[in-house]
């Protein structure tokens, strides 16, 4: 009973926090640049809400820390890169069809890439220091560099330009003020990816065990479910769904470049911190806080705009060190 | 006399075997070939080779202190050694001239900050988790790193900061030959990082052997049971930090003095923290003295892996393939680290000494 009072306070506090942050650059810029940036940062928030999600859902079930998964971003952003350099007339055709069609080509694609290398390296490397956070850390770090010069090796050491879809590209005019057309799909799509987790999480029997295994990888093991069959599976998704922040990522940002996962990687840890590790509200409202307070910064005085999410990530471990979402354990 | 613990009695028993075991001499002869290495090799690459492999060997005992001895992974460690290497060059190449007082000022001013950020860190962190203290530190770390590269006007960006050294130390003061070498600046600066390194060195093998060092043992082995017999783990742990940090400070200032410039790349960025836990964990996690196996080990594979890549080049002139995987050293080493991690968990020293325990009991 005390805990559910406990959460619905923390999340009360976060949005109150998230609400706070939207309305403090009023007082500083006109409504114009405010709505660009909020769309930016919201935009910016559900990217990293990907790879947040992944990574907190790994450790609430495995508990486990990926230092890969800013890397499995990069990955996701290359493959895109690829699909796109590959059906460069679906990219430049003049019709929404043909530009999603090669969007999700595009996402399908690094999903099953990057589904694929994180099977590969949950087998190959972490199944075989479960419970030691240490050798943990050191494993993953490992595959990061790894998998971080194998972009190298395979698309090229350089930073490369990104194709854009012609319809992605501009933005609409509404009663004077300019939306770019590109973040709103951006904003649609970590919806539908956060309603699809939600779904599968709360609706399916599969969400059940997964959640149950949250609470308890033992007890659902002498159930009779293959836990470590579940590890991998939610490994893979994990490094999935930061694939997709990738492709998205790529299209937002006009480039690739084999570094680009780091920043992302430590905005995911600030977003699993101030979320809570193992909850995917959390990830989503962080994110959220995340993002939107980099753009104004950002916009603000440029040098300290990951400054600010750190100080936001101290306040927080100050004021609830176990995140405002903690997840059951 | 009154009867002694089991304790006293092995204490007394290793003082006495202190100067007689062969161990003793090795270490002499490490420390002796260090000393020599200016007179037998004059030329600059094997001296530059020495000196790295003093510095990091000394840096990664320091990391060792806390990632071996207190089961705390920082990734921040770097970081330290990049803020005392900018503190001496800040104040030796851009406010203030190269007199030995904004020396030593630099080295006190990067203490201070390290200090309070060590500080910071560790009450921030260490109150959660144990992994969060490798999240908040690789954090902290990049932020550094950014604010190095976009703060152009106070630390240079990219390009870094060029520095000169005082006296003694620069590099074309000469005091006349020795023994047929040139006593240059910069073999006095190698001496004195010599001496500098040493008393760091000595100075964490006695941390780790007094009282203090033991509770950080017992922490590292077992937390819970540490706190339950009473002791106030997080006060130790945030001490290990701060001391570990303090010599990463220290030996950031030597490192600039040496080559005479500080940038991102070169003493902030994520290869240099790659290149520690190489080393680390190829040395051996928990022995002081693997650091120093693993930086000789893996400064000497740097000094000739060019060499050893014109020899693959001229062996095999059409696999392109295996030319750019050669490029990519950072491949090889990041392969071997998840190897070394796997097969050897304890490093070369640690292999080592768990043969001799082995041999001595059987």
């Amino acid at each position: 009973m005390s805990e559910s009072i406990l959460k619905r306070h923390g999340s009360e506090a976060a949005i109150a926090l998230a609400v706070v942050l939207c309305l403090l650059p009023l007082l500083g810029m006109d409504m114009t640049t405010y709505l660009t940036l909020t769309i930016a940062g919201v935009a910016m928030g559900m990217m990293i809400f990907l790879v947040a999600s992944g990574m907190s859902l790994i450790f609430g079930l495995m508990d486990v820390i990926n230092f890969a998964h800013g890397v499995c971003f990069a990955w996701g952003a290359y493959v895109a890169f690829s699909v796109f350099n590959h059906f460069e007339n679906l990219v430049a055709a003049d019709s929404l069809l043909a530009n999603f069609t090669v969007f999700l080509m595009a996402v399908v694609a690094a999903l099953i890439v990057v589904g694929i290398v994180g099977i590969i390296m949950e087998r190959v490397l972490v199944r075989k220091v479960y419970g030691s956070h240490l050798f943990q850390i050191l494993i993953t770090f490992g595959g990061m560099v790894v998998l971080r010069e194998l972009i190298k090796i395979v698309w090229g050491p350089n930073d490369e330009v990104m194709a854009i879809p012609l319809k992605f590209q501009g933005s609409w005019n509404i009663f004077d003020i300019i939306i770019l057309k590109y973040p709103i799909y951006a904003i649609l799509l970590g919806l539908v990816v956060f309603m699809i987790i939600q779904l599968v999480l709360k609706q399916t029997k599969l969400g059940k065990i997964v959640r149950a295994g949250v609470e308890d990888p033992d007890m659902v093991q002498a159930m009779g479910h293959n836990i470590f069959l579940m590890f991998t599976g939610v490994f893979a998704v994990g490094a999935a769904l930061a694939a997709v922040g990738g492709v998205a990522m790529a299209i937002f940002s006009i480039q690739v470049y084999p570094d680009m996962g780091d920043a992302y990687l430590i905005f995911a840890f600030i977003v699993v911190i101030i979320g809570g590790l193992g909850s995917i509200t959390g990830s989503l409202v962080g994110a959220l806080i995340v993002g939107l307070s980099y753009n104004y910064v950002a916009y603000l005085l440029p040098p300290v705009a990951v400054g600010v999410n750190i100080l936001i990530m101290v306040i927080i471990l100050l004021i609830k060190p176990t995140g405002l979402f903690a997840a059951g354990k | 006399m009154t009867e002694q613990t089991p304790v006293q009695v092995f204490r007394k028993h290793e003082k006495m075997g202190r100067f007689t075991s062969p161990f003793f001499y090795l270490k002499l002869a490490i420390l002796t070939a260090f000393v020599i290495t200016p007179f037998l090799f004059p030329s600059f690459k094997s001296l530059d080779l020495a000196y790295k492999i003093m510095i990091f060997a000394v840096l990664v005992a320091s990391f060792d202190i806390l990632l071996g001895y207190t089961g705390i992974l920082s990734f921040g460690h770097v970081m330290f050694f990049g803020i005392g290497a900018y503190s001496v060059a800040l104040l030796l190449g851009k406010f203030a001239e190269p007199t030995y007082g904004f020396l030593f000022l630099g080295f006190v001013i990067a203490i201070l900050v390290t200090m309070a950020l060590a500080l910071l860190i560790s009450f921030l962190s260490l109150r959660v988790q144990a992994i969060f203290f490798a999240m908040v530190t690789l954090a902290i770390a990049e932020f550094a790193i950014i604010l190095a590269t976009k703060l152009s006007s106070f630390t240079g960006g990219e390009d870094g900061l060029i520095m000169s050294t005082p006296g003694i130390f620069k590099v074309s003061f000469n005091m006349g030959t020795f023994m047929g070498v040139d006593i240059t600046g910069r073999i006095i600066t190698y001496y004195f990082t010599l001496v500098i390194c040493l008393i760091l060195f000595l100075s964490m093998v006695r941390f780790i052997q007094s009282p203090l060092g033991r509770v950080m043992q017992a922490i590292r082995d077992n937390e819970p049971r540490a706190e339950a017999i009473g002791y106030k783990t997080f006060v130790f742990k945030a001490t290990s930090i701060c001391f570990g940090c303090l010599v990463s400070t220290i030996l950031g200032g030597l490192y600039v003095m040496w080559v005479g410039y500080a940038n991102p790349e070169s003493v902030l960025g994520v290869p240099i923290m790659l290149d520690v836990l190489l080393m680390v964990i190829i040395g051996g996690m928990g022995t002081l003295y693997g650091a120093l196996a693993g930086a000789a080990f893996l400064r000497l594979a740097y000094t000739f892996l060019p060499d050893l890549q014109n020899l693959a080049q001229d062996l095999m002139p059409n696999l392109h393939f295996v030319h750019s995987i050669m490029e990519r050293w950072l491949l090889i080493f990041g392969i071997l680290f998840i190897l070394v991690v796997f097969f050897f968990p304890k490093g070369i020293i640690g292999t080592i000494q768990n043969y001799l325990k082995q041999r001595k009991t059987a």
